[in-house]
Formats: C-alpha cells, sequence, structure tokens
C-alpha cells in the first residue's frame, strides 16, 4: 500500500506543479458554470415587441398596458399604422408585433368572440412558441379579470365573449431552464476531468517512457492502476465540492437532498468514468489520440444523456441505446437529489445500473490494461 | 554479490518479424558486457527481454537464480534498467525522481540519503538538485537516468545505447563511472553504436539481424578479420572506391573519412593494386598495411554474412 502511495503522491506534485492543470481544475469549471449556467437556456426573454391599437377603448388600452409591462417584453414603439408593423418583423427590429383591431371592446359588450392579432418572428421556432405562450398567458390573465368581472353578463354569455387566442405552440414559460442545467453541467465537468485526465495521465507516461520505468520496479500493476486513479478520483471529488459552492454563490441554487448520498452516486459515476479512461489509455499510443478517443465517447455521452435532448424526443433505436449511457442515469440521480431532494430509495433503478456499469467498464479496463503491461 | 546472466537459445518475434533468433550469450558476473550492432540489430529486443519488460518466445534468459519468465519480480528488484530514450519525469526534480525511484524499490526511509550522496558525489548533480528534470543538459539527464537505475543498489545494471546522442566529455565521464561500478562488482550489459566504447568492455558481442555474429574480448575479435587490411588516402574516394570494386581480388571496399580501407584476401600481394589505381587515377598511390578496428571487423562480418546469405 505505501508504493500507491507514493505513486499518488507523485500524480499531486506533478498537478499542483502545472499550472495548466490547476487552471483546467479550478477555473475552467468555474468559466463553465458561469458561462454554460446562463447560456444553456430555454427561457425566453427581453423579446422586442411593438404594438397597434385601432380600438383606442378602455379595455383595448388596458389589454396593451399589460402586454407592454410584461417583463418578458420590451416594448419598442406604440404604432398607428397598421401596414407598418410587418416594416418591423422584416428588418428585424420586433419580434414580436401585437395588434387589437377597431371594435375590439364593442366585441367584447356585444356577444361576439374579440380577437387579438400576434405576429411572431418564427426563424426559431422553440423561442416563437415560448414568446406566444407568454402572450397566451397575458391573455388570459386580462380574460380573468375584466371580462369575467364585467357585471351583468350570463354565464353562457361570458363563454363566448372572452378574447380567444390560438397558440400554436406551447411551452410552459415559466420552467426555469437554469435550475435544470447546472446540475447536468456538474455530470459532465465531472466527465471531462476523470474520463481526460486519466486517459491522458497514463498514456503520458507511456509517451515520455516513464510508464516503462515505472514497470521494471517491482510495484505490481494493481498498484500502478491504484496509484493512477486515486488521484484523479479525488480531484474528481474536490471538483464536485467545488462546482456545488460556485452554483450556490453564482445561482443561488442549493442541494435539496443529502450531500452525502450525492457524492455517494457521483462514487459509483467515478467508477465508470475512470475505467473509460483507462481503456482510453490502452487503444490510445500519444496523447492527441487519447484526447481523440475521450471526444468520441464524450459526444456520444452527453448528447445521448438527455442533457440538450429529451431522451423521451429520440427515435425508439437511440432510446435503447442510452440505456447504455452511464452519464443518463448520472444525470437524472444529480438532479433528483439536487432539485427535489429525492432519498436513495427512489432512485435505486439508476443506482444499480451506474453499478452495474462501473464495475463492468472498470473491471474490463483494468484486465486490458494489465495484459497491455506484460 | 555480483551475479552472472545466462541467454541460451532466445527467439523473439512482433508479428512477422522476426527480431532476435536464437540468441545464446554467457555474462560473467561483474563483467562489462558490451552489444553492438546497427538498428534492428534486436539489441534493444534483448535487454527489454532481459528486465522482463518482454517474454522471450522460446529460449530461457536467468540472471543469478532466477528465471526472467518465472521469477519477474525478484530479477526487477536486482536488475538495473537504462532505456534508450530519456524516461524520467520532466517535470520533477532531480531530488524529486531520486526519492520516487528509491520509495518505488522499497529502499529503506533511513537509507536513501546515504544512497543519494553516494550518487550525487559521482554524477556531481547535487547543486541542481532543486532543477526540474526536464531543464537538464542531455548529459545531466543521462546520469541523473543512471542515477534513478542505481538507486536501489542493482546486481546487475542493463544500459540501451545510454550515451547516444550526448558530447564527448559527458560520454567520457559516463564510462568512467561504468568502470567505478564494475570495480564495485556490479555486472554491467551496455549497448552502443559506438566502436570506440566497445574497446571499453571486457567482451562484447556483435549483433546483426538478431543474431549474434561474434562474441569476445574486443581484441581477440580483430583477429577475426582474416583478409589483409589496407588503407589508401586520395583525394576522391569516390572514384577510388569505384575503381577498386571493379578489382576481382578486393573482398571489400569501405570509407572511412577521408581514407578507403580495402579488404584483401590473405594471399594476395598489393602490388599489383598499387598499380592498377595509379593507373586509373594517373598518380602514384601507396597502399598501407594496417590492423583490422573492430568497425572494420564489424563490417567484414556483415559482408560475409549477407554473402553467406546471397
Amino acid at each position: 500500500m505505501q508504493q500507491v502511495f507514493y505513486l499518488v503522491q507523485k500524480e499531486f506534485r506533478q498537478v499542483f506543479r502545472s499550472k495548466i492543470m490547476i487552471g483546467i481544475l479550478f477555473v475552467a469549471p468555474l468559466i463553465q458554470i458561469l458561462v454554460l449556467g446562463n447560456a444553456v437556456t430555454t427561457d425566453v426573454t427581453n423579446l422586442k415587441v411593438v404594438l397597434f391599437d385601432n380600438d383606442r377603448t378602455p379595455m383595448s388600452r388596458e389589454l396593451l398596458r399589460r402586454l407592454a409591462n410584461s417583463e418578458y417584453f420590451i416594448p419598442i414603439e406604440v404604432e398607428d399604422d397598421y401596414t407598418k408593423l410587418s416594416q418591423y418583423m422584416d428588418r428585424f427590429e420586433a419580434n414580436l408585433a401585437l395588434a387589437i383591431p377597431g371594435g375590439f371592446q364593442r366585441d367584447v359588450v356585444r356577444k361576439s368572440a374579440p380577437k387579438v392579432q400576434a405576429m411572431v418572428d418564427g426563424l426559431d421556432g422553440n423561442s416563437a412558441g415560448i414568446a406566444l405562450g407568454y402572450v397566451a398567458a397575458i391573455v388570459q390573465k386580462y380574460n380573468a379579470d375584466i371580462i369575467m368581472m364585467e357585471p351583468g353578463l350570463r354565464n353562457e354569455a361570458r363563454a363566448v365573449r372572452q378574447v380567444k387566442l390560438e397558440p400554436r405552440f406551447w411551452f410552459n414559460p415559466n420552467l426555469e431552464s437554469r435550475v435544470y442545467i447546472v446540475p447536468g453541467l456538474i455530470a459532465i465537468i465531472l466527465t471531462i476531468i476523470t474520463v481526460f485526465l486519466t486517459g491522458m495521465g497514463i498514456v503520458r507516461e507511456k509517451e515520455i517512457g516513464t510508464l516503462e520505468q515505472l514497470m521494471v520496479t517491482p510495484i505490481r500493476s494493481w498498484q500502478l492502476i491504484l496509484g493512477k486513479i486515486i488521484p484523479f478520483a479525488v480531484l474528481g471529488f474536490i471538483e464536485i465540492i467545488i462546482i456545488m459552492v460556485f452554483v450556490y454563490i453564482l445561482f443561488g441554487i442549493g442541494v435539496a437532498g443529502s450531500i452525502p448520498l450525492l457524492l455517494f452516486e457521483s462514487g459509483i459515476f467515478i467508477l465508470t468514468t475512470l475505467g473509460l479512461g483507462i481503456f482510453i489509455s490502452t487503444i490510445s499510443e500519444t496523447q492527441q489520440q487519447a484526447l481523440f478517443f475521450a471526444w468520441f465517447f464524450m459526444i456520444f455521452g452527453i448528447l445521448l444523456s438527455g442533457f440538450f435532448i429529451p431522451i423521451a424526443n429520440m427515435p425508439e433505436v437511440i432510446q435503447w441505446i442510452t440505456y447504455l449511457n452511464p452519464l443518463r442515469y448520472f444525470l437524472v440521480i444529480l438532479r433528483e437529489i439536487y432539485l427535489k431532494g429525492s432519498p436513495l430509495a427512489y432512485l435505486l433503478p439508476e443506482t444499480f445500473a451506474m453499478i452495474a456499469f462501473g464495475l463492468a467498464v472498470f473491471t474490463l479496463a483494468v484486465v486490458r490494461f494489465r495484459q497491455r503491461l506484460v | 554479490m555480483s551475479l552472472p546472466v545466462t541467454v541460451s537459445g532466445f527467439s523473439k518475434s512482433y508479428g512477422e518479424v522476426q527480431a532476435v533468433k536464437e540468441l545464446s550469450m554467457d555474462v560473467s558476473p561483474g563483467e562489462l558486457f558490451g552489444l553492438i550492432g546497427p538498428d534492428g540489430a534486436g539489441k534493444t529486443t534483448t535487454m527489454r527481454t532481459l528486465v522482463t519488460l518482454l517474454r522471450a518466445d522460446s529460449g530461457k534468459i536467468s540472471i543469478g537464480d532466477y528465471d526472467a519468465e518465472t521469477h519477474v519480480r525478484e530479477i526487477r528488484s536486482i536488475v538495473g534498467y537504462m532505456p534508450q530514450r530519456f524516461s524520467l519525469y520532466p517535470d520533477l526534480s532531480i531530488d524529486q525522481n531520486l526519492n520516487f525511484f528509491a520509495d518505488l524499490f522499497n529502499v529503506p526511509k533511513d537509507e536513501i540519503p546515504k544512497r543519494k550522496e553516494r550518487l550525487y558525489r559521482f554524477s556531481r548533480l547535487e547543486e541542481f538538485a532543486d532543477r526540474l528534470a526536464g531543464r537538464l543538459s542531455g548529459g545531466m539527464k543521462q546520469k541523473l537516468a543512471l542515477s534513478c537505475t542505481l538507486i536501489h543498489d542493482p546486481s546487475v545494471l542493463v544500459l540501451d545505447e545510454p550515451t547516444t546522442g550526448v558530447d564527448p566529455v559527458s560520454r567520457n565521464e559516463f564510462w568512467n563511472i561504468l568502470a567505478e561500478l564494475k570495480q564495485q562488482g556490479v555486472t554491467i550489459i551496455v549497448s552502443t553504436p559506438y566502436m570506440d566504447e566497445a574497446l571499453k568492455c571486457d567482451r562484447v558481442s556483435i549483433m546483426h539481424n538478431g543474431a549474434v555474429l561474434a562474441a569476445g574480448k574486443p581484441d581477440e575479435l580483430t583477429d577475426l578479420h582474416e583478409p589483409q587490411l589496407f588503407e589508401l588516402i586520395t583525394g576522391d574516394i569516390v572514384s577510388t572506391t569505384h575503381i577498386l570494386s571493379a578489382e576481382p581480388d578486393v573482398i571489400s571496399v569501405q570509407g572511412f573519412g577521408d581514407s578507403v580501407h580495402i579488404a584483401v584476401a590473405p594471399d594476395i600481394s598489393s602490388d599489383s593494386l598499387e598499380s592498377t589505381v595509379s593507373a586509373s587515377l594517373q598518380r602514384e598511390v601507396t597502399l598501407k598495411q594496417i590492423t583490422p578496428t573492430l568497425e572494420d571487423v564489424f563490417i567484414h562480418l556483415v559482408n560475409e554474412g549477407s554473402r553467406d546469405d546471397g
């Protein structure tokens, strides 16, 4: 065991000697969390909106006021000429144009259904859908507050007179995606650190010839492997804690569940990534090759994890493939613990899947590594 | 304690390529044994197998009482191996590299300072102890590598071209260290492409294409050069070589700097050759008989080998 300690000690000396490594370990995650936590978002805000009111009645003005004051919209102009609305859209000056036609109040008071027109920049279909959702929400609130309160209207009449807006897309506008994305980022950063550093760490020793020098010492191959993975596992855990602190300070998102449970699950997950790192080192002769292979696996790992694309939206065959992706399970576990505070009892299927993967990948990698050594 | 190294009938292939075939050699305890031969002769493969980094396809290799096939860890703890390429941690200091290998070789903690002091004495690296290994000169790197190889007091040293790419002064210094180690009873097996270094060995094996062409004391090996050897200095090596190659009595012509070495069958007189070359070059030339060097022997044996093959 002493030998393992010496190897670990050496590894840490090398890590802390290198400014680049310190940057990779401590500065890069901060930047990633800061930038990606804000950038990878599905919220749509600051939509530029141009308004047109042809009715100019108290009722139309109230609706206009509500639209203009929404936190999602920035009113850039109240236009008098309906024909000019399309120009704002053409010049990309507005994402959204809202027009209240003449006779709006009259339609409310009479029994015919009043209408509001919304023109949305549909280039980005997703954002357009969300924008329309905001409008729908505001109009609905307006319905409830104004029309339903109108005295003297019979119930059946109320139903008819409500302003109707038919949204073509629907997306929950109140989803705060940052809360959802950040735990995912922890999984991704942890994967990068452990897979890349382990794989490249071993291949680097191959490249400079020190692996051979180690081999002629009396240390055993399991000691060598432990000496290589313990440092990166420890760094992985330090990384998780650093990220949790960053996330709390920057976004005010704390861990809802148990932190020991989160670290325990991370430990299981790291088994897989370290195994993958060792495996990569057995198929690479140079650090460039190791980097390439690591990226190859990472791309699949990230894209098929449900981080960007919901797994339910994938074709069935691909969905089956995602079951082979440990990141998929870890992502679920992290979000459950982080956001919902779920206890282990609810996470057993994912936990067992990760244990099975971890043991399989790790064992195979180690066996392959040992075969390569002699 | 000095240990012998015995190799018998050792063969090793990489796929289709036979790197070493049926190699045998006996290195006596405390001997300084040289392996000489061109790149691809099988020197590195032999050495890597000696230190258990490779497994022999067939044959038996033993160091002292230990068999390389079955006593891997025992051999690793008594052998010091220095690969051809510098392979220490460039981002650790000299001192850290030494400590690290001392630890891995289970050198007792209280013993380490003494060992380091002794190694520093001959390597004269002490004043650079805190310098990173990556920032050392070629000669210093080799001395550090040798020091790391010696930290566990090995009985047998295996050095693969330790002085390739090292300046002449450092080379000389390095060989003085080897001579000192030999006096302490360390068995040393060293490969080198330099013939002057081969002369410093007790015995050498000349290797070519995975086989030993000849083995023995360096001065005995020169006796293996049966043909007479003449040296000829002309201003024009190219045409001299050309003219001589056409002569039926000439066995081989080899350029050596500004002269050519001409091997001629023992019973032939040099007079006729002299007149042929003089006639062709249209000036007087004189052939000077010389004693063959190890290099001449090597070339002669390789040529002979390829003639036998053909």
